[in-house]
C-alpha cells in the first residue's frame, strides 16, 4: 500500500435498462501511486466519465471500493475530498461570477489559508491575471479552461483528477499548460488521473494508462508497451515505374494497400518490412521515395475503435 | 463537523449570483411592490364596502405580507437548487468538502436573509401606500412569522427533493409549487369558510393555524398560543418529512450520478 494515492477495487456501475442492467463500468481495478500521471482511454461510451464521477463521489458506484491513501472516499469523503480536486471540459462554473469570484468561491469551499495569496499566484501561472474581473460566460473556450484548471489547484491537490484538461486550448497554450501539470508533479508529487483525446498528450504525459472499452479494463501498460503491442507499420512507396508489376506482388503478398496515382500505402508487420524490401529490389521495382510510419498510440486507440465498430 | 466556512461560502455564492443577476435582485422587491399595488388597491375598494374599512385592508395586507414570508422561504432554497444547475456547477460544488447539510443550511439562512429585507421593504411599502402599520402588534407577531418561515422552508425541502432527482424538467414547481397550500391556508378569509373538504385539508396545513392566528391577533388583540403550538408541531413534523425526503433523494439522485445536471 505504500506509496499508493488512489486504489480502485473491483469498480461496478450498473444502470437499469430494459434488458435488466447495463455495466457502464465492469468491474474495474486500478492504482495511482504517488506522483503518477495515469491515463485513462478509450473510445466514447467506454466508461471514463462515469468512472472519474464514481471517483469524485458525485456517483454512487454499484459495486466496489474507492480508497484515497488508504481510506474509503464513502467513509471519509469529507477528509478526502479537501485533498482532491478535478477539471472537467464538461463541466461549466456560475455563469455571472467574475475569475475572482470563482476562485474566491473555491477557496472558500476548500478552505484555504491566505486566499487572497493563492488566488494571485494561480491567476499568474495559468497567465489570468488581466481576466480577474471578467465574468464566466464571457471568456473565451481557452480562458474557461484556464480557470477551470486554476481552480483544481487551488487546494494543494495531492491527485487531480483531469478529463480533456487541453482540449480546446490554443497549441501553444495547451504546451504551457502541459508544461505547468508536470512543474507541479515534479515540485509537489501531484498524481493525475488524466483523460484525453489527444494521444501525442497522453504519450507525453502519462506514466501508464489504462485503456476501457465497454466498461471494461482491456489494456494496461506504459504508452510505449502499449504501441509495441502494434505489429504492424505503415508504408508509403512512391513507384513511378513498374507500377502494374509492383501491385502484382503485393497481392502475391497478400499485402492490403491503396494507391493514389504513383503512391502506394501499405500495412506491413514491422517483422516482416526488410524481407519486404529485398524482394522489392530483387523483383526489380524502383520507387523513388519511401517512409516508414512507425505505429503510435494514435493507431493503437484507432485499432481499438475499429475492433468496437466491427 | 459543520463548518461555518462551507456555509460562508455557499452564503457567498448565492449573495454574488444575486448581485449579478437583475431577475435574482428584482424578485425580492418587484413583485412584493406589484402584489401591494394591486391587491392593495383591490383590498382598498372592497374594504370600503365593509363595515370596518380600516380592520379589512389591515387584513388583507397583513395576509398579503405574510404570505410572502412562506413563499420566499420556499423560493430560495429551490431557486438556489435551480441556480447550480442552470449554472452547471453541482458537480462542483459537491466534489467539494461540501456536505449536503452544510448547503441546506446555507440556503435557509441565506433566504431567511432575503426574506428578512423583502418583508421590511413591504411593510415599510404597505404603510407608505396605506397608511397601515403592519407591526403594530410587534413581537407577537414574530412568532408567526417564524412558524410561517418553517412551513416555507418544508414546503421548498418537498419541491427541491423532487427536482434534485427529476431535474428541470420540472424546474416550473420551484415557482408553483408552494401554492397549492395557498387555498388551504386561508391568507384573507377565515378557515370556516372554507368548503368542509378543504377545511379538514386545512388541519393539516401549518400556515392555516397562523394566518388564523393573525387575524385573531388584528381583531381581538391576543395571540393564540394553541394555534401557534399546533403549527409548530406541524411545521416541525413536515420540516424534518421536508428535509430527509430531500436527504433521500440527494442520495438517489447521487445514484444515477449528479454529473447529469452538469
Amino acid at each position: 500500500m505504500d506509496g499508493i494515492i488512489l486504489e480502485v477495487r473491483n469498480l461496478t456501475k450498473t444502470f437499469p435498462s430494459k434488458k435488466g442492467g447495463f455495466n457502464a463500468v465492469d468491474d474495474i481495478s486500478l492504482s495511482i501511486k504517488d506522483g503518477e500521471i495515469l491515463g485513462l482511454l478509450g473510445p466514447n461510451g467506454a466508461g471514463k466519465t462515469t468512472t472519474i464521477q464514481m471517483l469524485l463521489g458525485v456517483m454512487d458506484p454499484s459495486d466496489g471500493d474507492i480508497l484515497y491513501f488508504g481510506t474509503s472516499l464513502q467513509k471519509n469523503r469529507e477528509t478526502i475530498l479537501k485533498q482532491i480536486n478535478f477539471s472537467s471540459t464538461y463541466i461549466s462554473l456560475p455563469w455571472w461570477f467574475t475569475v475572482s469570484e470563482i476562485l474566491e468561491l473555491f477557496a472558500r469551499l476548500y478552505e484555504i489559508q491566505e486566499r487572497q495569496k493563492r488566488i494571485k499566484k494561480l491567476l499568474r501561472e495559468f497567465e489570468m491575471e488581466e481576466l480577474y474581473k471578467k465574468e464566466f460566460r464571457m471568456l473565451s473556450a481557452g480562458e474557461k479552461t484556464r480557470l477551470l484548471l486554476a481552480k483544481a489547484f487551488l487546494n494543494y491537490p495531492k491527485i487531480i483528477l483531469l478529463d480533456e484538461p487541453t482540449a480546446s486550448l490554443d497549441p501553444d497554450i495547451a504546451v504551457r499548460i502541459r508544461q505547468f501539470l508536470k512543474k507541479e508533479k515534479e515540485k509537489y508529487n501531484v498524481s493525475m488521473l488524466f483523460t484525453s483525446h489527444n494521444m501525442d498528450e497522453v504519450e507525453e504525459m502519462c506514466d501508464r494508462v489504462i485503456v476501457l472499452s465497454h466498461g471494461k479494463i482491456i489494456a494496461k501498460d506504459t504508452p510505449v508497451n502499449l504501441v509495441k503491442s502494434i505489429r504492424e507499420s505503415e508504408i508509403e512507396l512512391l513507384i513511378k515505374k513498374d507500377r502494374e508489376r509492383a501491385m502484382k506482388l503485393f497481392n502475391k503478398l497478400e499485402l492490403p494497400f491503396t494507391q493514389n496515382g504513383t503512391m502506394f500505402t501499405l500495412v506491413v508487420d514491422e517483422k516482416t518490412i526488410a524481407e519486404f524490401l529485398t524482394l522489392l529490389t530483387k523483383e526489380n521495382i524502383e520507387y523513388e521515395d519511401i517512409s516508414i510510419n512507425k505505429p503510435d498510440l494514435e493507431d493503437y486507440f484507432l485499432n481499438i475503435a475499429k475492433g468496437e465498430s466491427t | 463537523m459543520i463548518s461555518i466556512n462551507r456555509i460562508y461560502a455557499m452564503i457567498y455564492r448565492y449573495t454574488v449570483n444575486m448581485r449579478h443577476n437583475f431577475d435574482r435582485m428584482s424578485d425580492m422587491f418587484y413583485w412584493p411592490a406589484m402584489d401591494l399595488f394591486v391587491w392593495g388597491l383591490t383590498g382598498r375598494y372592497f374594504s370600503e364596502l365593509s363595515s370596518d374599512p380600516k380592520q379589512t385592508m389591515l387584513i388583507l395586507l397583513t395576509g398579503l405580507i405574510f404570505w410572502i414570508v412562506v413563499w420566499r422561504a420556499q423560493y430560495e432554497i429551490t431557486t438556489n437548487l435551480l441556480a447550480e444547475m442552470w449554472d452547471q456547477n453541482l458537480v462542483n460544488i459537491f466534489a467539494s468538502p461540501l456536505k449536503v447539510s452544510e448547503w441546506i443550511i446555507a440556503v435557509m439562512i441565506f433566504g431567511f436573509i432575503k426574506m428578512i429585507i423583502s418583508i421590511i421593504f413591504s411593510a415599510g411599502l404597505a404603510y407608505l401606500l396605506y397608511g397601515y402599520p403592519i407591526f403594530i402588534y410587534g413581537t407577537s407577531t414574530i412568532p408567526i412569522i417564524l412558524s410561517l418561515i418553517l412551513t416555507g422552508w418544508s414546503t421548498g425541502f418537498l419541491i427541491a427533493a423532487l427536482i434534485i432527482r427529476y431535474g428541470q424538467k420540472i424546474q416550473t414547481l420551484a415557482w408553483m409549487g408552494g401554492y397549492i397550500i395557498a387555498p388551504f391556508s386561508a391568507l384573507y378569509y377565515p378557515i370556516a369558510i372554507l368548503p368542509k373538504w378543504a377545511q379538514s385539508v386545512a388541519k393539516f396545513v401549518p400556515s392555516s393555524y397562523m394566518f388564523e392566528a393573525m387575524r385573531h391577533l388584528l381583531q381581538d388583540h391576543q395571540i393564540s398560543f394553541q394555534q401557534f403550538f399546533i403549527s409548530f408541531i406541524l411545521n416541525m413534523v413536515y420540516l424534518t418529512i421536508g428535509i430527509s425526503f430531500f436527504m433521500f433523494m440527494f442520495r438517489k439522485s447521487k445514484k444515477i450520478g449528479l454529473g447529469r445536471f452538469g
